[in-house]
């Protein structure tokens, strides 16, 4: 199911009507671990290669594109920062200034790394474009979001790691938020990934990669995986089924093949 | 032979690894004790010895300086928080706040030590303690989500294990998350974050060691287990002596490496 550009809150379609839910699926995941070894199998030989084939949402969502806007220092910094204040958000706590919370918080976490780096490198225009391009997004993201009950047991940085062929394909995914247990009756998962990009094709297989992932990591399969352009105000919810964890093994084997396919 | 149990991580799989540990379980004794502790005297320390399973997977190399992050604090404060929840009905978001008020409080009355998490605490921005807020109820949440599928009685750890090396200037330290209280035994969880490697086997058998070591009567747990939630799966060893002979020795050699690196440092 694919929604128009933002008609609702994203906590509204977040998990839905409990009703209308499909009962917990935890019987898919052996089948479909088997068909992707079974692929890499195929795709890479008996042998355990020494260093791993990393994928991630990110070889998804970027199959086959070159180079956008988004790959410039601005976007990637702003990349950094959207999801720190997202995460801010979700714990429910009160944001002055989204780009000076947000630098702030992420300086506390990670004082060595290369964002603060990058940005001591920005002139005062840069800092100033950054600054105004942070508001806009964290305008967009207040106003999409909603407040997430804590009752919905929120985590938010979901990291998995799966390894595939004996390690020679490692799956690596982080989520920038998940919702709901893998314990009640009926499926109650909910994924959110929050992009800074317009949403696209590659923003539909990055969905399916989060549920495929989610599925191998807890053996039960999701409810629904959402996307969230902070740049646009979309909101895309897909409900998981069998179908759509079937595309998304496709997806990944065409992934593996090319990054598999001699240079 | 030693035995590596490994599981998929599923309520299904991490109540039938607690109801089928074995229920004949080492016992150390005296003697024992006596032995380990002549084994580490005889790789006599320059100061103080702190060994634990990380250093053991890491075999002895000395760790880097350790720095408070919002990554270092949650386990304790997940944890902390968690204990509050069975006697408080509240959401897990509302318990961690409550312990980092506590922290915070302590600090403020001069209780914090240097280097302490409430000191650092007390120092952090705003904007940090919220990261630190969204940490610590991540982990709260993954050790619940770990823990409803056990069907069985089980408490949060308050605290990890120590256990001091007589003689030997040797504190060794296991962690545990969550003690399964069985009436054949307990069964101790330790969770991790990232995936289980090579030396996740040796790691889980330190902390097997410890736990034996720190209890009054000298009794293994029926098994140790360490839950992988990011990769989903599940690792147990038992608690028979083969294991616990195996963890004390993993334990010594890390501590020979640990002075091999001091002496190439010095020299």
């Amino acid at each position: 199911m694919l929604t128009d550009p933002a008609p609702e809150l994203l906590v509204e379609v977040l998990r839905g009507d409990r009703d209308q839910r499909p009962l917990r699926d935890d019987h898919s995941a052996a089948g479909l671990r088997a068909t992707l070894e079974d692929h890499v199998f195929e795709l890479f030989g008996p042998e355990r290669r020494a260093t791993p084939t990393v994928i991630s949402s990110a070889t998804l969502r970027g199959s086959g594109r070159v180079s956008e806007l988004f790959d410039s220092p601005l976007g990637r910094a702003r990349s950094i920062l959207i999801p720190t204040v997202f995460r801010l958000l979700v714990a429910h706590v009160h944001v002055q200034d989204p780009y000076d919370d947000a630098l702030a918080a992420w300086r506390g976490e990670h004082p060595r790394d290369e964002l603060v780096e990058l940005l001591s490198h920005f002139d005062h225009d840069q800092v100033a474009r950054l600054r105004a391009d942070v508001h806009a997004h964290y305008c967009t993201l207040v106003q999409g979001l909603g407040p997430i009950p804590s009752s919905w047991l929120p985590r938010t940085s979901q990291r998995a790691r799966q390894l595939l062929g004996g390690g020679s394909v490692e799956l690596r995914d982080v989520v920038d938020l998940v919702v709901g247990s893998t314990h009640g009756v009926v499926a109650s998962v909910a994924l959110v990934d929050i992009t800074t990009s317009p949403l696209g094709a590659g923003a539909e297989r990055a969905l399916r990669y989060h549920a495929l992932v989610q599925t191998l990591r807890t053996s039960v399969v999701p409810l629904r995986t959402v996307a969230f352009s902070s740049a646009t105000g979309e909101l895309w919810a897909l409900d998981v089924d069998h179908e759509m964890l079937t595309r998304s093994v496709e997806d990944l084997v065409e992934a593996l093949a090319r990054k598999d396919a001699p240079q | 032979m030693s035995l590596l149990v490994q599981r998929r991580l599923t309520s299904g799989h991490v109540a039938d690894l607690i109801a089928h540990a074995p229920q004949d379980v080492a016992q150390v004794s005296d003697d024992h004790r006596a032995s380990l502790a002549s084994r580490f005297r005889a790789v006599p320390p320059s100061e103080h010895r702190r060994l634990d399973a990380w250093m053991v997977e890491q075999a002895g190399r000395p760790p880097g300086p350790f720095a408070w992050s919002p990554a270092t604090a949650r386990r304790i404060l997940g944890n902390n928080a968690l204990r509050r929840l069975p006697s408080v009905p509240d959401t897990i978001l509302n318990a961690v706040r409550d312990e980092l008020a506590d922290q915070l409080l302590r600090a403020a009355r001069g209780y914090a030590r240097p280097g302490s998490l409430g000191h650092w605490l007390a120092g952090v921005a705003h904007p940090v303690l919220g990261l630190i807020t969204g940490e610590a109820v991540n982990w709260a949440t993954q050790v619940l989500e770990c823990a409803q599928g056990i069907d069985v009685e089980y408490r949060v750890a308050s605290s990890d294990v120590y256990f001091d090396v007589a003689g030997a200037r040797t504190t060794l330290r296991g962690r545990r998350d969550l003690i399964i209280t069985t009436d054949t035994g307990r069964v101790v969880v330790r969770i991790r974050s990232g995936q289980p490697g090579k030396s996740a086997g040796p790691g889980l058998r330190s902390d097997l060691v410890v736990e034996t070591l720190a209890h009054p009567d000298g009794l293994a747990p029926r098994r140790y287990l360490g839950l992988w939630p990011d990769a989903g799966l599940a690792l147990g060893v038992d608690g028979t002596m083969e294991n616990v002979r195996a963890g004390a020795r993993d334990f010594v050699r890390a501590a020979v490496a640990q002075r091999r690196h001091g002496l190439v440092r010095a020299a």
